[in-house]
């Protein structure tokens, strides 16, 4: 039940992201602007077609200035135009990309999630059996592997090796039709992506059922004949898996900043990939539209969960 | 008797096998046709380069003029060798055909009457009119190339420069919009006083001075020259190049060529359809031309790609350079795709430009003196061209440039081995350097200065080694990870040495010798080694204003100066190299462009 106390706290928390999102997009546009270079000059495009184009751009007004017209067009859900593709509007663009990423953020979480409470419990039910040495050690090899070394790894394996999904790479249809590559295709990607943090998940959903299993009421409840698929699934788990909620908002802004990373190395045409071209283009616009968009994300990402928290844990009140 | 039953199955495996395919081939092949030409005629290939711009009076980057020139027409193209031939005009004007006259300073012009646009417009000179004197007030990078006619500075302080908007769309759109909305109104201050129409089908082009390249750049496809539908974009000023042609509705890239865009997805793809009842000739036989745009790092996996058949062609859309030495070993060395490697001269010059004229930045080779000049030429000589050919490019992604700064094969070639600055001689050059620095101390701490990636950093490391060895002098390698960045810095003359390079826009001297050392590229702050000879300036203007013919021994005398002054050292001529299926028909490029895709045609296979 949404409260009244509740509904201030969400109140706060958009205020903050508001704040969060001026804060940072006015740092990424002072910083981006100031890199040297441009996104128009060539042979043959300098002198006087040069100024033209960055007059024309309003690239020669004050930095404060500029970032107000940005301001004010953010208010309007208009990203301004890119430099590089001349005039195209970012807002479409980068939402078409926020999807492709929402889709590998997903699969990475499913990832995550499902294979770290799975190996968690799994873990805790056998502990110190062999099945708990082999996932604790395939969690701890998880969080110590950065997502690119999986990534490569991979992509070595079953692109290189075993000449999969045709070298690793993650496909769409050309031309685009706005659909994103197959299950099979987006599976590589999105263990690299979901990979490190499941092992975290692991350790802690481990350690959390090992802490539940050893309670009191679980030992009533199988005292009283209930079958153990029942007393872990039903009873065990659910509490848990608080513990774990609490470092779902960590997670998610794991997956998504660590999506930079992954959509470049798996040429995925995402939001993570946009970021880094439009850096190396000095397509300025996009880079902070991108920018803008990560905050509202993680600041949005960090809100869900801890509304999360109070579905799953009722003695939490805001 | 298990190996005889074996064998026994073996082929009865095979008779079935063979029974089947007969079946096959007996029902008909799904992809070929009787003609030998395939039943799906549809050209795919992937780009490296997003396009900045379709919009002819703006477009500035080789990838959007090689795919705009099977949307746009000019009056007169290239053909597949470079012959300059009509195209929406009747005839190539000349003197003997009335086209020009005497003075030189009159162009007639007659439109042929059947053209059409590719919504179903007719086009007529108020066409020409329209678009010309738009891509002058739109005042893009290549508008100079309409700068001989006759109020042409006068458009364009009209125009004036576009308003400053921050970074939204705002002032784009209201500069363009305004553009629109004067040349709707036929306002007499945005138009080009020499263009008129004196009636449907003729357009009279009036100069400010003779010209003898202006012909050639008006041809440049996919300019400043192509002509362009007001009533398209009139709709969308800003993004009407983007949008695809849909059939019954107004607006999109509208053009006269034989190829319309049908759909576009910015950084993923395009597709070109061909236009039912082109008024052209030849008629398009593809019927579409699928175009993927990918990173430039991804060109290891569309090789693979293109072997499977995914992709019919790799290396068009000005992406001739980015298949990598191993690649094109791996094409060559595997028997059934050899043959299927096309590998042609591009119209690209690589060179070293001196500090020669700006003495804030310094260094030993600014200026005229005998000094400067014997520093330059011991560094030029000390240089073995046809080595770092056969060392950097394998004699496969470059030849040694030794006929001059223009390209083998252009108009102003010097011819093979006339260039003297391409000689490689170690004794003369540790003589020149002895003579001019005895000490060392004026060619201490220098540094060759160049964009990262591609042929650059071998082509540095192959000049400080041959220094090294030849001269026993030491350059640091300056490389920069931002080619903008470098270039603003080398055109402002901010380097003592530096990587530098052109490729041909139009085959005509005028192309390079004006806007590399010219008046011009010294008045737009873009001359880069700040060679500035009030004799080459003269030459060059009055080599500017004559027909070819009798301006080309003024060309050469001014590759002369250069040479004499030794501005420069000569590096290498650019290869270009694609895999082209041997299905596709009548897929290659020239030195300046890909062939028209109407000339293409994909055969059973």
């Amino acid at each position: 039940m949404v409260t009244r106390g509740t509904l201030i706290y969400i109140g706060q928390r958009l205020v903050l992201i508001v704040f969060t999102v001026i804060v940072v997009s006015f740092g990424v546009f002072a910083v981006v602007h100031s890199l040297p270079g441009n996104a128009f000059v060539s042979d043959r495009v300098h002198g006087r077609a040069l100024q033209i184009l960055l007059h024309q751009y309003g690239l020669d007004q004050p930095i404060p200035v500029q970032y107000w017209s940005f301001l004010k067009g953010l208010v309007h859900g208009n990203l301004g135009v890119s430099l590089y593709i001349r005039d195209l509007p970012i807002t479409p663009l980068v939402l078409r990309e926020l999807s492709v990423s929402a889709m590998l953020g997903g699969a990475a979480l499913i990832v995550t999630i499902g294979l770290g409470i799975t190996f968690g419990v799994l873990a805790a039910v056998r502990q110190n059996t062999w099945v708990d040495y082999l996932l604790t050690g395939i969690a701890v090899v998880g969080y110590s592997v950065p997502s690119f070394v999986i990534a490569s790894l991979g992509i070595l394996i079953f692109g290189q090796w075993l000449n999969n999904l045709s070298h690793g790479a993650f496909f769409y249809p050309e031309p685009w039709t706005g659909t994103y590559g197959t299950l099979a295709e987006l599976s590589l990607p999105a263990i690299a992506l979901g990979f490190y943090t499941s092992g975290q998940i692991t350790r802690i959903t481990r350690a959390a059922m090992l802490d539940v299993i050893g309670q009191d009421y679980i030992r009533t409840a199988r005292a009283k004949g209930l079958q153990d698929r029942i007393v872990i699934l039903r009873h065990a788990l659910r509490n848990a898996l608080v513990p774990v909620t609490s470092i779902l908002g960590p997670t998610v802004i794991s997956i998504i900043t660590g999506s930079v990373i992954i959509e470049n190395i798996f040429g995925i045409p995402g939001l993570g990939k946009e970021f880094v071209e439009s850096i190396f283009q000095h397509d300025y616009n996009v880079t902070v539209g991108v920018f803008t968009i990560y905050a509202f994300l993680i600041g949005f990402a960090n809100l869900t969960v801890d509304l999360v928290y109070t579905v799953i844990d009722p003695r939490i009140r805001y | 008797m298990k190996h005889l039953t074996f064998r026994f199955r073996a082929v009865q495996s095979a008779a079935i096998l063979g029974g089947i395919s007969l079946l096959v081939a007996a029902c008909g092949n799904s992809t070929s046709t009787t003609s030998g030409l395939a039943a799906k005629q549809v050209l795919k290939f992937p780009v490296y380069q997003t396009a900045g711009t379709f919009d002819p009076g703006q477009a500035d980057a080789e990838v959007d003029t090689e795919i705009t020139q099977n949307v746009f027409s000019n009056l007169w193209r290239f053909d597949d060798n470079l012959n300059l031939v009509p195209d929406l005009a009747t005839t190539v004007p000349t003197l003997a055909n009335n086209g020009i006259s005497s003075d030189g300073l009159t162009f007639t012009v007659h439109l042929k009457q059947n053209v059409k646009f590719n919504n179903g417009d007719a086009m007529t000179s108020k066409d020409v009119l329209y678009s010309w004197n738009r891509a002058v007030a739109l005042q893009g990078a290549y508008s100079s190339n309409l700068s001989a006619i006759a109020g042409y500075d006068a458009l364009q302080k009209a125009a004036g420069a576009p308003p400053s908007s921050s970074s939204g769309a705002g002032g784009t759109t209201t500069f363009r919009q305004n553009i629109e909305n004067k040349l709707a109104a036929n306002d007499p201050a945005f138009q080009l006083s020499g263009l008129t129409a004196p009636d449907a089908n003729t357009v009279q082009i009036k100069l400010a001075h003779a010209c003898g390249w202006c012909l050639t750049a008006w041809s440049l496809q996919g300019s400043t020259g192509s002509v362009v539908d007001q009533k398209a974009i009139s709709i969308d000023p800003v993004n009407w190049w983007s949008k695809p042609v849909v059939q019954g509705q107004p607006g999109g890239m509208v053009g006269t060529g034989p190829f319309y865009l049908s759909a576009y997805t910015a950084k993923q793809s395009m597709v070109f359809k061909a236009v039912s009842n082109w008024w052209g000739s030849p008629k398009p036989t593809l019927t579409e031309v699928d175009i993927a745009i990918h990173d430039p790092a991804a060109i290891s996996g569309d090789v693979t790609a293109w072997e499977q058949g995914n992709f019919d062609l790799i290396g068009y859309g000005g992406n001739s350079s980015n298949l990598t030495y191993p690649l094109i070993q791996g094409i060559k060395g595997n028997a059934t795709y050899a043959s299927q490697l096309l590998t042609k001269p591009k119209g690209r010059t690589t060179w070293l430009s001196f500090n020669v004229g700006y003495p804030a930045t310094g260094g030993p080779f600014v200026g005229t003196s005998a000094a400067a000049k014997g520093l330059r030429m011991a560094f030029a000589l000390a240089v073995d061209k046809a080595g770092l050919a056969t060392t950097v490019c394998h004699d496969v992604q470059c030849t040694a440039a030794t006929g001059g700064l223009i390209t083998k094969g252009l108009v102003g070639y010097l011819g093979d081995g006339a260039d003297p600055l391409a000689k490689f001689d170690a004794t003369q050059a540790m003589s020149l350097l002895k003579q001019y620095d005895p000490t060392g101390k004026l060619t201490a701490n220098l540094k060759y200065s160049f964009n990262a990636g591609g042929l650059n950093d071998p082509v540095a490391a192959y000049l400080q080694s041959q220094w090294q060895t030849n001269l026993g002098v030491h350059v640091t390698l300056d490389p920069s990870s931002d080619a903008s960045q470098f270039i603003s810095n080398r055109l402002t003359g901010k380097y003592v040495m530096a990587r530098d390079g052109w490729q041909f826009d139009y085959n005509h001297p005028q192309d390079w010798f004006d806007n590399l050392w010219g008046y011009l590229a010294t008045a737009a702050g873009a001359n880069t080694s700040g060679f500035d000879d009030p004799t080459y300036d003269s030459v060059l203007k009055q080599a500017d204003q004559m027909p070819i013919d009798t301006a080309l021994p003024l060309y050469k005398q001014l590759a002369q100066i250069l040479q004499q002054n030794v501005a420069y050292i000569p590096l290498y001529y650019s290869v270009a190299n694609f895999a082209i299926h041997s299905y596709v028909k009548g897929a290659g490029s020239n030195s300046q462009a890909d062939y028209y895709w109407n000339e293409t045609s994909i055969q059973s296979h």
